[in-house]
């Protein structure tokens, strides 16, 4: 878990609490970066829940350009961890404007949930598998009434955008979370 | 010495008539800016006029005299909101100058507040988020889940000045009735610098584009509301897109002069047209965004 309230008051030398502003949100992305780089294979989970209020350039600097960022790195994916409402609508909004998706943890909820742009059948399918657990497309399809193509088109660009994982057998799920 | 009259009501629209005294710019003459019969000003007032104080000064002019208000406790209530303080040093004061210091009483969220640098929209976030949360919710019946986007809004439009004004700008927020319009109470952020203007910052980009009909009125439009920002990143152009989907959530209206022209984002509860071009010109960019408190049945 990547502290976020950590490297923005390290970025800053400032006791600040709100990711605002377009230089802090690449001041903390360099941090977040830097870490990476040192860590082992791993997915990349930005703690959000020590932050105050995120404005939408600071989202974009932060998490839609990390995104961006990571593919060279030994990062399996990028999640977001810890939201409020106010904060996911900030990071859904940079995000869709650059047609990325992630995966990000409610804070009070621990509900895992899509932010950015999703395809409707995407979403309905990553309802489905949120409730199953882990899941073929065979079983989703047979739940919605969809065809297994369809369903599998979903769970493919889910995949893709690293928001769920699947395993050598098929089975798909959003993954251990801690 | 030429003489600007500042108007009764001193507000974003109002501005129109106090620009169009200022004359040929800069000025050939002294200019003596008389609020002696101004009885009230909103935030979109106080910033405009310090605004005009920064680009008289930039433009190398004699310091203006300002006539302070007469009337009961107007200039009393112009000290509490920091205007006073921040105008001194562009202005020669005249009237009596009460010596209240700006305070954070009643109807004020954030006095006048000089915005410089990033760490100034930091200052101005920790300073305001406590307080705007009880603020909201007591003074305008707002729900909890209309506090982060209010945040996030004045966090943007503070921003707008560091990201392309060239100089430094003010903000300020109060709450205040509007009664004839909106019939309620409504929060305002009002933000203003001296800087090069939106038809400045979107020429080098956007101008071709339109060729002789490149104007401040369509300048503004480009970045309101085709989101389009001087910098080519498309992640740019997010605060106000960010902002505009915030206000129509919540009835909200936004306002950006610049130049010559005003475009606005107009809810049903206004009347303003949505843009208003061959105004006089005023230096700098104004915006002002208004959040309108619920409504009581």
């Amino acid at each position: 878990m990547i502290p976020l309230d950590v490297l923005l008051r390290d970025a800053t030398s400032a006791e600040y609490r709100n990711l605002v502003t377009r230089p802090t949100g690449a001041a903390v992305r360099g941090r977040v970066l830097d870490t990476l780089r040192g860590a082992p294979r791993t997915e990349a989970l930005l703690d959000f829940s020590q932050i105050g209020l995120v404005d939408f350039s600071c989202a974009d600097e932060v998490v839609a350009k990390l995104v961006a960022a990571v593919h060279n790195l030994p990062v399996s994916r990028v999640i977001v961890h810890g939201v409020r409402e106010d904060q996911a609508e900030a990071i859904d909004h940079a995000l869709a404007r650059h047609g990325l998706t992630v995966l990000a943890i409610e804070v009070d909820t621990a509900r895992p949930r899509l932010l950015g742009e999703v395809p409707a059948d995407w979403r309905t399918v990553f309802g489905v598998l949120c409730e199953q657990g882990h899941s073929l497309a065979g079983p989703i399809a047979a739940l919605l009434d969809w065809t297994i193509a369809r369903v599998q088109m979903a769970l493919d660009g889910l995949v893709t955008s690293r928001c769920i994982v699947r395993d050598a057998e098929g089975r798909c799920d959003v993954g251990v979370l801690t | 010495m030429r003489v600007v009259t500042v108007p009764t009501h001193l507000d974003d629209r109002s501005l129109d008539a106090l620009a169009g005294e200022l004359g040929p710019w800069p000025p050939e003459d002294r200019l003596l800016i008389d609020a002696h019969a101004t009885e009230w000003a909103s935030p979109a007032g106080f910033v405009a006029l310090l605004t005009l104080g920064q680009a008289l000064a930039e433009a190398g002019v004699p310091k203006p005299r300002l006539a302070l208000p007469a009337g009961d406790g107007v200039a009393g209530y112009w000290a509490k909101v920091g205007f006073l303080g921040h105008a001194e040093p562009f202005f020669e004061l005249h009237g009596k100058v009460p010596r209240r210091r700006a305070d954070e009483q009643s109807d004020v969220l954030l006095p006048l507040t000089a915005i410089r640098d990033p760490h100034d929209v930091h200052d101005i976030l920790d300073h305001v988020t406590e307080r705007s949360t009880q603020m909201l919710r007591d003074e305008l019946g707002l729900e909890a889940s209309v506090v982060g986007g209010f945040g996030q809004s004045l966090s943007e439009t503070c921003q707008n000045i560091v990201e392309h004004a060239g100089t430094g700008g003010w903000v300020g927020v109060h709450i205040y009735n509007f009664r004839r319009r909106l019939g309620r109470r409504a929060a305002v952020i009002a933000v203003s610098d001296a800087g090069i203007g939106f038809r400045r910052s979107l020429e080098a980009t956007q101008a071709k584009r339109f060729g002789d009909r490149w104007s401040d009125g369509l300048a503004i439009e480009t970045a309101l509301i085709h989101g389009i920002s001087r910098f080519r990143d498309p992640g740019r152009g997010q605060g106000l897109a960010g902002t505009k989907r915030y206000l129509a959530r919540w009835q909200g209206k936004i306002t950006i002069r610049s130049g010559t022209a005003r475009v606005a984002i107009v809810p049903a509860w206004d009347d303003e047209p949505p843009m208003s071009e061959g105004l006089a010109w005023f230096p700098g960019s104004q915006v002002t965004l208004m959040i309108p408190g619920k409504e009581t049945t």
